[in-house]
Formats: C-alpha cells, structure tokens, sequence
C-alpha cells in the first residue's frame, strides 16, 4: 500500500487527490491544509462579494467528500520541513512526523502584503478575505463620502476596481508600472485599460508605490472610516485600501529540505522535482514547459488544476508529461483581458501588435525564435481559440 | 445516455478550462462565454443549453470538463432531468 502525502489542500492538491483515488483504490492519501474550510472556489470569491453566489456554492466539494474518497484530510495544519531520506514530512501543529512514499508539494503563493495594521486594508486570495472585505463594505455602507484605494496593476486589481464599483464606491487605483500588467502588456494594451479605467472615473495614479500608511487621527479612532494612504505620488484618502500586488511563494522550507527552488519549486515536465518521489505543482511550481522549451510559472486556475491531475497520474505510476497552453481571462468594467501561453515581454524576440487604443481593442502576439508562444487580448477575444491552437501546434 | 448541459452564462468568467478538456461539447461566443456544442456541431446555433445523447467515455470528459469550470458554471442534467452536477 502506497502512502501518498500531498502538502496543500488547494484545486491543485486537491485535484490530485481526487486523481490519485481514481487510480489507486488502497493508497493511503493525506491532504495537508492551512485553512478550515472544505475546497471552494477562489474565482468565484468575487461572485460571492457581489451578492451574485450565496456563500456556500463557493465551495467545491462537500464536507462529506473527503469521507467517501478516504481522502485524510488535515486542516489548519502547515508543515514545517520534510526529510527527504527518510520520507516523513514534519507536521508543524501536531508536532508529529508523517511517512510518506510520494510526496506532492501544492503549497501556492501567499499574496504579497504591506506592513501596516491599520483597519481598512483588504487582501483578496481567501474565502476569509472575502468574508473580512464583506465586514469592510457593510460598515461603508450608507456613509456617502465613502472612497476606496487599489493597490497593484493587475488581475487582482481587477477585481477590486469591479467590487468597488458595484457598490458604487469612489475609487483611486495606484500601481507601479507605466500601466496595467507592464511586464507583459504594451503602451496600446496598457492604454487601453487605462482609459476603460478613466472612463469609468477611476482616479488612475501610474508609477506610483506605497510609502506609508496610517489611520487618520492615530490608532483608536473610530471604525475604518479613513486611512491616510501616503504614495510617492501624494496622499490618497481612503477607508478601504485592497491590495493586489502579487503573488510571493514560500520557499524556504522546501529548499532546506534539499529539493531545488528557483523562482518557485524546479520540476521538469513531468512535475517531477530534483528529489526522487517527490512532485510539485500549482502556483508553487517552476516547470519545464515542453511546448516553449522555458521554466514557466502558473499562477492561474486552469493551470493548477491540469497539474494536479497530472502529477496525480503520474504518481500512481503512469507517469505523464504536463502540457498546456495555459489560459486567463478576466474583465475589467466589462472589457475583456485575456492572456494565453507564455506573455513575458522580457522574454520574447518579438511582440506584434494589433488594433490600437482607440478601438478599444488590442492583441499582442509574442514571438521566440519565430514561434508563437503566447498572446494577449485586450477589448476582444476574437482569435482567442484560433490563437491557442497555433501556439499549441508550432 | 442522454444529457442535458447546460451554461449559466452569469456564472461563466470564460476561463474557458471547459473548452480546454472538452472543445467537442464547449466553444467561447463572441461575448467569451461558453456555449454548448453536440459533438462539435452547432444545429440550432450557438446556445447555452443542449440536450444530447453521450457515450460513457463522452459522459467522463464532459464531467471532468465541467469540474474544471471556476465558477461552476455547466450543469448537466440526466434523462430524469435530475441534476449530476454539480451535486446539489
């Protein structure tokens, strides 16, 4: 009987949990999580924020679930280091030791956070930060004068400018780059999202970072009611600050373990790391993508719950290789953004681009050696599917 | 076996993770939202809803098609027209 330990109870540890029970009907599987709650959606958190979704069809699986699959699951649990010669796993609350004979690591990212305690400040990864930003609007809610502040230029962003607008709240988004998503957009991309933001009179504060914060009137003054948000841009006064400023990944426990880290755990396409037995995948791992021959980062959905199932498979022992041209999408104000495949500028030889702000709908088209690996929509998803397969193809 | 699948288009963000596992039984509109097709083919146009007759192996890639989804956005009904997913 085979022990299977999978560190992270997120879609991608979670899917492989599900995987590894279709296969192997006696394994022993134990799924390690940091929070409470049975899986649920973290897409679907802005649904649930907007009143669109009742709390409980976020989740994804029903409590009785992990019971029928004989899926051990073990909550509010972190691990602290795994011993890779000896195969166990050191449980950091429980204090105990747990064997394994394959190891999974599905342990994501953590969204990179300012340091400051000052009410008011919203993170948005969780099904408790989406609880926590529901406390912070309820209490907004009648105080006309109300504003809200964004922090970051990307997808999480997104969100926040779409929630802040559904409750009608005054918003200003300031952000590090020229404009949204800099390392992978372009000025006409870029300027497009900027005047769909203006449009709907969102105060836009390009290359400008955080410097301090403090709740006006010192610390004990009532409620969240206004947080001076000071930029290198000047003072932005704000009762809600949300910050999307990306996604950092905790590394440093696997490294020790003697399993090679870069930017995030190294596999190869397989979703095998440098330690035998043991896998990684989701947010946290740093793959060998065999369709552009680059280390490739997920960061998305559909990315970690493909690789779930495939390190699943391949852990049962039909091993198999990971390939996917990886996809988002999202909307900004009802304006499609969609990336596809590899969309880092810095890497590419060369990025097409098509149709111009003023249209209101762009597409860039990364080019590596000649090939197309990745392109980006912004206004439009014509070509989305025909886009996908000529990356998938050449 | 027959099914029903149908897209709650409210619910679709068009992650397009359906279309991904599955482009015999889901496209993206020009709106990026799922539609439903029959084995490829669009009788009827491009619609949410579609009521079609499935192998077993068809029936698995429209299930873990529909898995995949986000935002839970396709349901499939059975003959019965009782709901198989998602599990109420």
């Amino acid at each position: 009987m085979i022990r299977y330990v999978i560190v992270g109870a997120g879609i991608a540890g979670t899917s492989a949990a599900e995987e590894i029970r279709k296969c192997d009907q006696e394994g022993e599987i134990t799924l390690i999580g940091e929070e409470e709650h049975a899986l649920y959606s973290r897409v679907l958190l802005p649904h649930y924020i907007k009143g669109k979704i009742p709390r409980e069809k976020c989740f994804l699986k029903r409590e009785a679930w992990y019971d029928e699959q004989r899926i051990e699951y073990l909550r509010g649990e972190r691990v602290e280091s795994i011993d890779t010669a000896h195969r166990h796993v050191v449980l950091k609350i429980a204090g105990r030791e747990l064997p394994y004979d394959k190891l999974l690591i599905t342990t994501g990212g953590e969204p990179s956070s300012i340091n400051a305690d000052v009410r008011g400040i919203s993170y948005l990864q969780t099904l408790d930060d989406a609880d926590h930003l529901l406390q912070l609007l309820g209490e907004l809610a009648g105080k006309h004068d109300a504003r809200a502040a964004v922090c970051g230029g990307g997808f999480i962003a997104c969100e926040y400018l779409n929630i802040f607008k559904h409750f009608g709240i005054p918003t200003t988004c300031f952000h590090r780059g020229p404009w949204f998503w800099s390392r992978v957009l372009g000025e006409e991309s870029g300027r497009l999202i900027e005047s769909v933001l203006k449009r709907e009179d969102v105060e836009v504060w390009p290359q400008t970072t955080l410097a301090d914060i403090s709740a006006k009137g010192g610390s004990g003054s009532a409620g969240h009611g206004s947080i001076q948000v000071e930029t290198t841009n000047g003072l932005a006064r704000a009762d809600l600050l949300g910050i999307g400023i990306g996604l950092g990944r905790d590394l440093r426990w696997i490294q020790k373990s003697g399993i090679e880290v870069e930017a995030g755990v190294r596999t190869n396409s397989f979703l095998e790391t440098s330690v035998e037995g043991v896998w990684a995948a989701g947010d946290v791992a740093e793959f060998d993508d065999p369709l552009t021959g680059h280390a490739m980062m997920g960061g998305n959905w559909m990315n970690a719950i493909m690789q779930g199932r495939t390190a699943g498979k391949s852990m049962v022992g039909e091993r198999t290789e990971f390939r996917l041209v990886t996809s988002y999408a999202t909307n900004i104000f009802g304006t499609e953004i969609i990336f596809i495949g590899d969309t880092r500028r810095a890497l590419a030889d060369e990025v097409r681009v098509e149709g111009t702000a003023g249209e209101g709908a762009v597409t860039q088209r990364f080019y590596d050696s000649g090939r197309l690996v990745g392109a980006t929509m912004v206004g439009t998803n014509k070509d989305r599917m025909k886009l996908a397969k000529e990356i998938e193809n050449t | 076996m027959k099914l029903k699948i149908k897209v709650d288009p409210d619910l679709c963000i068009g992650a397009a993770s359906c279309v991904t596992i599955d482009p015999a039984t889901f496209q993206l509109n020009d709106e990026n939202i799922a539609v439903v097709l029959d084995h490829g083919s669009e009788p009827g146009g491009r619609v949410y809803e579609r009521e079609m007759e499935v192998s077993e192996d068809e029936y698995e890639t429209i299930l873990l098609a529909a898995q995949s989804c986000p935002t839970l956005a396709i349901f499939i009904y059975d003959e019965a027209g009782d709901q198989v997913f998602p599990e109420a």
